[in-house]
């Protein structure tokens, strides 16, 4: 990111993974892109602002909460940061 | 006991302190009089004047607490938790005990205040980027309330913050739960985690701590001499006890093993300063006689008084005026754990009630670490060895800056 340009999709799973990994206490071999974060880990919405504020620093961008709430499992996070990022530019 | 009243029954006990990660690791501490202060790395790093502290000894906190709950909790929360979690299970299960009548009662010091410190000097420059968790993690009423969470229990949760007397605050006040017919079981205690550089600086300038041991060749464990007459200060420490009361009839019925038994408790205020206490210990043997009275004891029935004994000079002080307004003459022998574990703040009235239970159900008083020349002189103070008391009831008391007072009465069974 230090080019200025967006994440591709490949990175941003990365990114995701990690943040969602350390706010649960895993590993983020743990964590695919189909993981339910809510329905497998049980991850509440304070642990979903955690990932967001994670998400924020590491990606340099402001995430609307909506789009933290909708984002139900790893994929769904990171076509919500994509869409997200794509709108940004 | 007086008659009819509910009785309250201690079936459990759970430690986590400077003298031991197990109740009976503390007790031999506490018994054989080994002082637990020691330099703390970090304190001696900032250069402050006093770097000497009380801390819990390293223990394996994986059979607790998860990676991902001990990321959402700080360590006052996490020793609760641990000391809880040992309770407990040394109780056994009250199975049947519906979850709303089942009830939490903390009290602490100074709560989360230690790690909204510690967010304030990582993130005080940028707070927007302080973590989510910062503020349910430093709330006074965390530590309560996320014991009350993880097993479920939807009793009355109450935080009691008495300053130093806020372990057995919460006790007594549980204990009138109980007896008032409002909760079956309660569960409860003392917690904080206060050492860090700008709380001990805080009492440091206020000269209240020890300023023995901090210096080139000085020995911590000279420090903490609660009573003697060179004491010069308290020595800060952390830690949690907590402690499983129910219902008499119940903890019979279910064939539990009893520890012993809440009979007195009584708290009252100096009204006097915001932080000595009043010199002549008038309100604080008020308090003694309260306690007593709540119990149905006259003075003569106590064994011996688990002293708040903080080896500051005003509270050993105070506190010897009112054992002899409240015993007279007749006063019994005396013992102080913090020549041990230091001062826990709102943890020791909880670490000090399990002490005196334990004291009185096997007639055993430990004595005073490192105090050699008592002061007053007058004062019965078990001193070098433990003494046999016999199976008799405890007085144990705490006193807390806002002159706060508040004393227990625990018998044996």
């Amino acid at each position: 990111m230090t080019d200025g340009r967006p994440p591709g999709r490949e990175e941003l799973v990365r990114v995701v993974r990690e943040a969602v990994a350390d706010v649960l206490g895993i590993e983020p071999e743990d964590i695919t892109e189909t993981t339910d974060l809510a329905g497998d880990f049980g991850i509440d919405s304070l642990e979903l602002m955690d990932v967001g504020a994670r998400l924020e620093t590491a990606l340099r961008v402001r995430i609307p909460v909506d789009a933290l709430t909708e984002a139900t499992t790893v994929g769904r996070a990171v076509d919500l940061l994509r869409a997200w990022l794509g709108r940004q530019e | 006991m007086s008659g009819g009243r509910v009785r309250v029954a201690v079936t459990g006990m759970g430690v986590k302190c400077p003298a031991g990660t197990s109740v009976e690791e503390t007790w031999a501490t506490v018994l054989a009089a080994r002082p637990t202060a020691a330099v703390v790395p970090e304190l001696a790093e900032a250069e402050l004047p006093v770097r000497i502290a009380c801390l819990v000894p390293p223990f394996d906190w994986e059979p607790y607490i998860g990676r991902r709950e001990l990321r959402q909790i700080d360590r006052t929360t996490a020793l609760l938790l641990c000391a809880a979690a040992d309770a407990l299970a040394d109780a056994g299960t009250a199975d049947g005990v519906p979850a709303h009548r089942i009830g939490v009662h903390v009290g602490t010091g100074v709560g989360g205040l230690p790690s909204m410190e510690d967010v304030a000097i990582r993130h005080g420059a940028r707070p927007a980027q302080m973590p989510v968790h910062t503020v349910p993690k430093t709330m006074a009423n965390s530590p309560a309330c996320r014991l009350a969470m993880r097993y479920g229990f939807r009793g009355s949760c109450l935080t009691y913050t008495t300053a130093c007397a806020s372990g057995t605050d919460a006790i007594g006040e549980a204990a009138r739960r109980i007896r008032y017919g409002e909760l079956d079981v309660a569960v409860t205690g003392g917690v904080d985690a206060p050492v860090t550089r700008v709380v001990m600086a805080g009492f440091a300038r206020m000269r209240a701590l020890s300023a023995r041991g901090s210096g080139p060749g000085g020995d911590p464990a000279l420090a903490s001499r609660p009573f003697d007459a060179d004491r010069d200060g308290f020595v800060l420490g952390e830690g949690a006890a907590v402690l499983v009361l129910e219902r008499w009839d119940l903890a019979v019925a279910r064939g539990a093993r009893i520890h012993g038994e809440v009979t007195g408790y009584a708290a009252t205020c100096d009204g006097f300063h915001i932080v000595a206490p009043r010199p002549d210990g008038a309100t604080a043997a008020a308090c003694m006689r309260l306690a007593l009275a709540d119990a149905g004891l006259p003075p003569s029935a106590v064994g011996h008084v688990n002293a708040h004994g903080t080896s500051t000079v005003l509270n050993d002080r105070a506190e010897a005026a009112a054992l002899a307004r409240c015993f007279g003459a007749a006063a019994p022998p005396v013992t102080a754990v913090k020549g041990v574990t230091g001062h826990l703040v709102g943890g020791s009235g909880a670490v000090e009630a399990v002490v005196a239970l334990l004291s009185a159900g096997r007639g055993l008083v430990p004595p005073v670490a490192t105090t050699t020349a008592p002061e007053p002189p007058g004062l019965d103070l078990v001193l070098r060895a433990p003494r046999d008391v016999g199976r008799r009831p405890v007085l144990s008391t705490s006193f807390g800056f806002g002159g706060q007072n508040a004393c227990l009465v625990l018998s044996p069974t």
